[in-house]
């Protein structure tokens, strides 16, 4: 009795918790928005166009004004601009590599964790071997090497895009097999599942029917929390010089303007704060689907 | 001991699992004979040459027997390898590199538990009260916030602003001259700590407010156990256990860390390498540099394995029994 | 009030304590007055959730500051212990007043040794050195009958069993010679086997330590042979209170007579129906107007759910009861039969 009246004495501070939510939402709905029509919204310079603030471009560009709301950079193109188009290209591959490491980790974790045994000695192999490389060092190793092999899939060639989607895909399995693993593991253990056995129900029945159902909000938190790590990871890989050339991303524009930060601090500041901002967003959207649906924090 | 050994049986697979797993990646496509010494050595170099290197390392032989010579050489005579390209052993290039990456990950760690302890043991003693609120909104901001982008921020405000630190980290030993280690270190070991603690933060936080409503706290209040003692002597140590699991997760983090990080502060150390070696092709050196890593990991997470049989007597006992 | 004067060793008057929750304000002990005399025993008996534990927790002042309202006094040896804070009640706590807890293994710390565990409130209240407070500690197992007391010291709580933990709890309880015990729920968590010899112990050490004893239990069968008084308390209240033979000889209140309804006993034929009290503990947010057992009653009448009946004195002395029609009256015998009828 006890214990339950304390834990009942919690009272969660709601509000700051719904204006930290609208933020995230309102910032991750208006980038994607811009990033989407990116080329038909007139306060958008194209990428190619060359933006002379008051007539003036400097060698290392111009800081913020009317005609370049985030200033120029050294070859005089508008920062507002790139952020944004930089932005298409994070989000598409944020979200791809989202769905394949969701796809593929989650299969090897669910596996793992249903049939346990020999099969899921065999996934943790996978997920500890996968872990035990630094994450950005594995991504480093896969990127390059799928350059340089210039994979032709039937008539599907692997270009630079895609191949930080598959990389980053693959940097993600290892996460979320652990995750779904755990999660398929006590959920096995609990009636509804047990009755289905009982019932003599078929594993593949058991799987789809009442076990990926149950996971799915768990999932979800954390394919929110993970795209927020998978961005900023595409940012360190556009930063090394392992990105994408065009549109240049985010990393890599604090790279070109890396020099120039104490002339031309906009130019790294600016990519940066788009960067901060999405990150965030994508965090506080996952923890918000984490609280509505009670997962423990521990489990991620 | 039995589990133990266990554990150690699962480490060395994994060890060679992702050691091997990183020579195949490095050399798919270089299968006809000679393509691996070639792409080394880069450039136009001689055929005797070519054959010379590949005779030497056995490169031409299939890839478990490279792998064997490879690893014969680093665990009979600590030979990491050549690099053809910088003409010196991989060992001496590499150690000055590690060097520097070693303090960096072992500041960073080390200030990531001495900033998140007692911050949330407060926090979790002082539930929902300011100072709980303002760590939940710090520790959840810093987990957020990339290496990509506090190493501009902190560069602008305390290098460019305020002029505190010299910009390029260079790598000083703290034997030489400590002061200047110090400065030198300072920026990027915050980048990389800040983070680290909010981790720890997170999870300390939560399992001391776990801990702190158990029953054997209560008792350790109801016989008159002053506040101070029954925080850190009792719950802090029954708390420890998801802190001290990902401290294994983080190294890899911080690594991923410290490639950006050294970039940014241009401090030539073991991401400055790999980077550079990785676009160069230098094989040896990447595969002995993956190596380190994964060991290191490995390393660490037997450590931690040791560790909780020493905090926790039930596992010790647990264990005895397996 | 005088200090020494036995009569009113501890005495606890109109003490309430309510929770805020979201839900709004559980009055989780509401309006409970009683004195214990040195070296006497009290039990207080009750469903889950009738407010038991959280009464002890309350005179203890152990329960969580934040969203917690106490009103009413608590006077030990003349002091009123409700308004005092934390820091002040520790010297209070351990050294005047123990507590034993309902589940021993959750109870002890597990990671830490026995020996440490019950030397740490002698160093700390008694100033001892660590040799003479494990020296101490040592005689304490001895005390409370755990054989090779010396190896138990440096053991952790996994390695003993059940009841063995809950000695060592008395033990840690017993260390710096309390003068009043609070046991809650001692043996719920233990085998029967256990159960009575961890009774015997906690009474054996009680009266050779004259000690004041609090024994919470849900269980009536529990109080019968070890306490000198019993309290009988439901959804925060207490609704009838007798010396212990007084109670049973001429219980009043309808509840405490269903929970005796509810033991089962060795001269019930084979397969008799256990007796049960059909029905929930009442909801403490919003509790029923009048009496609050009044839903559950059978022996319930109009005047019962919209009244609160008070305290009344029985017949014999030190016997209060709080009920309109209680067991024995005309209007009880009445119905008594009508059940019977049906």
């Amino acid at each position: 009795m006890q214990t339950e009246e304390s834990q009942e004495t919690i009272t969660p501070p709601k509000k700051r918790r719904r204006i930290g939510w609208m933020f995230g939402a309102a910032w991750i709905s208006a980038l994607s928005f811009c990033a989407l029509f990116a080329s038909r919204l007139p306060f958008i310079t194209d990428y190619d166009e060359k933006v002379l603030v008051a007539g003036r471009s400097k060698s290392y560009g111009v800081g913020p004004s009317a005609q370049a709301w985030l200033g120029t950079d050294k070859s005089s193109f508008d920062i507002f601009s790139r952020c944004i188009y930089g932005a298409r290209l994070t989000l598409f591959v944020g979200i791809g590599a989202t769905i394949l490491g969701l796809f593929l980790g989650g299969t090897i974790g669910l596996l793992g964790g249903y049939f346990r045994g020999r099969v899921d000695r065999l996934v943790s192999i996978i997920v500890d071997s996968l872990l035990a490389l630094p994450p950005l060092l594995l991504a480093l190793l896969i990127v390059y090497r799928l350059d340089d092999l210039k994979l032709e899939i039937w008539f599907w060639s692997v270009t630079r895009p895609w191949e930080i989607t598959i990389t980053l895909g693959i940097l993600a399995i290892a996460p979320l097999a652990r995750i779904t693993r755990a999660q398929t593991i006590s959920l096995r253990e609990r009636e509804f599942i047990l009755t289905a056995r009982s019932l003599g129900a078929k594993n593949s029945r058991i799987i789809f029917r009442e076990l990926l159902p149950n996971l799915i909000p768990t999932m979800l938190t954390v394919a929110f929390t993970g795209l927020g790590i998978l961005i900023a990871a595409e940012g360190a890989l556009a930063f090394l010089g392992l990105g994408i050339e065009r549109p240049q991303t985010w990393g890599r524009l604090i790279n070109i303007a890396r020099d120039d930060l104490d002339r031309a601090a906009w130019a790294t500041l600016f990519p940066c704060l788009f960067l901060l901002l999405t990150v965030v967003s994508f965090n506080i959207l996952g923890d918000h689907i984490a609280r509505r649906f009670d997962i423990r924090e521990a489990t991620l | 001991m039995r589990y133990l050994s266990q554990r150690l049986l699962q480490f060395s697979i994994v060890f060679f699992i992702v050691t091997f797993g990183v020579m195949v990646l490095m050399r798919l496509g270089l299968n006809a004979p000679g393509d691996p010494a070639r792409t080394m050595l880069g450039g136009t170099v001689s055929q005797e040459m070519i054959d010379q290197i590949s005779k030497q390392y056995h490169l031409n032989s299939n890839l478990i027997v490279q792998y064997w010579y490879w690893l014969k050489g680093i665990v009979w005579s600590q030979d990491f390898g050549y690099s053809v390209q910088q003409n010196i052993s991989v060992a001496t290039y590499m150690r000055p590199k590690i060097l520097v990456t070693f303090f960096l990950g072992i500041y960073a760690l080390t200030w990531g538990l001495i900033i998140a302890v007692p911050i949330a043991v407060y926090q979790a003693y002082k539930r929902d009260s300011n100072f709980d609120k303002a760590g939940n909104f710090f520790s959840f901001f810093f987990i957020s916030v990339p290496a990509l982008v506090f190493s501009p921020f902190i560069i602008y405000v305390f290098v460019m602003k305020l002029g505190w630190f010299p910009r390029i980290g260079e790598k000083i030993y703290p034997w030489d001259n400590f002061g200047e280690h110090f400065r030198n270190f300072f920026l990027p070991v915050v980048v990389l700590s800040l983070p680290t603690a909010a981790v720890f933060v997170r999870l300390l936080r939560a399992d001391m407010i776990a801990t702190l409503q158990s029953d054997f706290i209560t008792l350790a209040r109801a016989k008159g156990v002053s506040p101070q003692r029954t925080l850190w002597s009792h719950a802090l140590r029954n708390s420890l256990f998801s802190v001290l699991t990902s401290v294994g997760v983080q190294i890899g983090s911080l690594v991923g860390g410290a490639l950006v990080v050294e970039q940014y502060f241009n401090m030539k150390g073991m991401g400055f390498l790999l980077i550079s070696t990785i676009l160069s092709k230098d094989l040896f050196v990447v595969q002995s540099l993956s190596a380190i890593l994964v060991a290191s990991v490995v390393f660490a997470n037997l450590g931690i394995d040791l560790l909780y049989t020493v905090i926790d007597p039930r596992i010790r006992h647990a264990r005895a029994l397996v | 009030m005088s200090t020494e004067d036995n009569s009113a060793f501890l005495e606890v008057v109109n003490i309430k304590t309510h929770f805020e929750t979201p839900r709004g304000v559980v009055r989780a002990v509401d309006d409970v007055s009683f004195s214990l005399t040195r070296g006497r025993s009290l039990g207080i008996v009750g469903e889950s959730g009738s407010g038991k534990t959280i009464l002890v927790r309350s005179i203890m002042g152990l329960l969580p500051k934040r969203g917690t309202l106490r009103e009413g006094a608590v006077m030990y040896r003349g002091e009123n212990l409700i308004n005092k804070t934390p820091a002040e009640m520790r010297g209070t706590w351990g050294r005047e007043m123990a507590m034993i807890f309902q589940d021993p293994m959750t109870s002890l710390n597990p990671l830490m040794k026995v020996g440490k565990q019950i030397a740490e409130p002698l160093m700390s209240h008694l100033g001892m050195e660590k040799a003479t407070a494990w020296a101490t500690a040592e005689k304490l197992l001895h005390d409370v009958h755990i054989a090779e007391a010396q190896r138990r010291l440096s053991q952790y709580p996994h390695e003993l069993s059940g009841g063995m933990r809950q000695r060592v709890m008395i033990a840690i309880a017993l260390a710096c010679g309390p003068s009043i015990l609070f046991a809650d729920e001692p043996t719920t968590a233990l085998d029967v086997t256990v159960q009575a010899q961890i009774l015997e112990l906690i009474n054996e050490q009680r009266r050779q330590r004259n000690m004041s004893l609090l024994l919470v239990t849900h269980d009536l069968g529990v109080v019968a042979g070890n306490t000198d008084e019993i309290a009988v308390m439901y959804g925060g209240k207490l609704v009838e209170k007798a010396p212990t033979k007084t109670l049973f000889a001429e219980m009043k209140m309808p509840y405490t007579h269903a929970l005796l309804e509810s033991i089962p006993k060795l001269n019930h034929a084979a397969h008799t129906r256990l007796a049960t009290i059909s029905g929930r503990p009442p909801d403490l947010v919003h509790p029923p107007k009048g009496c609050r057992f009044a839903p559950r009653c059978h022996f319930a009448r109009d005047r019962c759910h919209s009244e609160e009946p008070p305290l009344t004195a029985g017949k014999s002395p030190d016997h209060v009861y709080a009920c309109f029609y209680p067991v024995g009256s005309a209007e009880y015998s009445e119905r008594k039969v009508e059940i019977s009828r049906s």
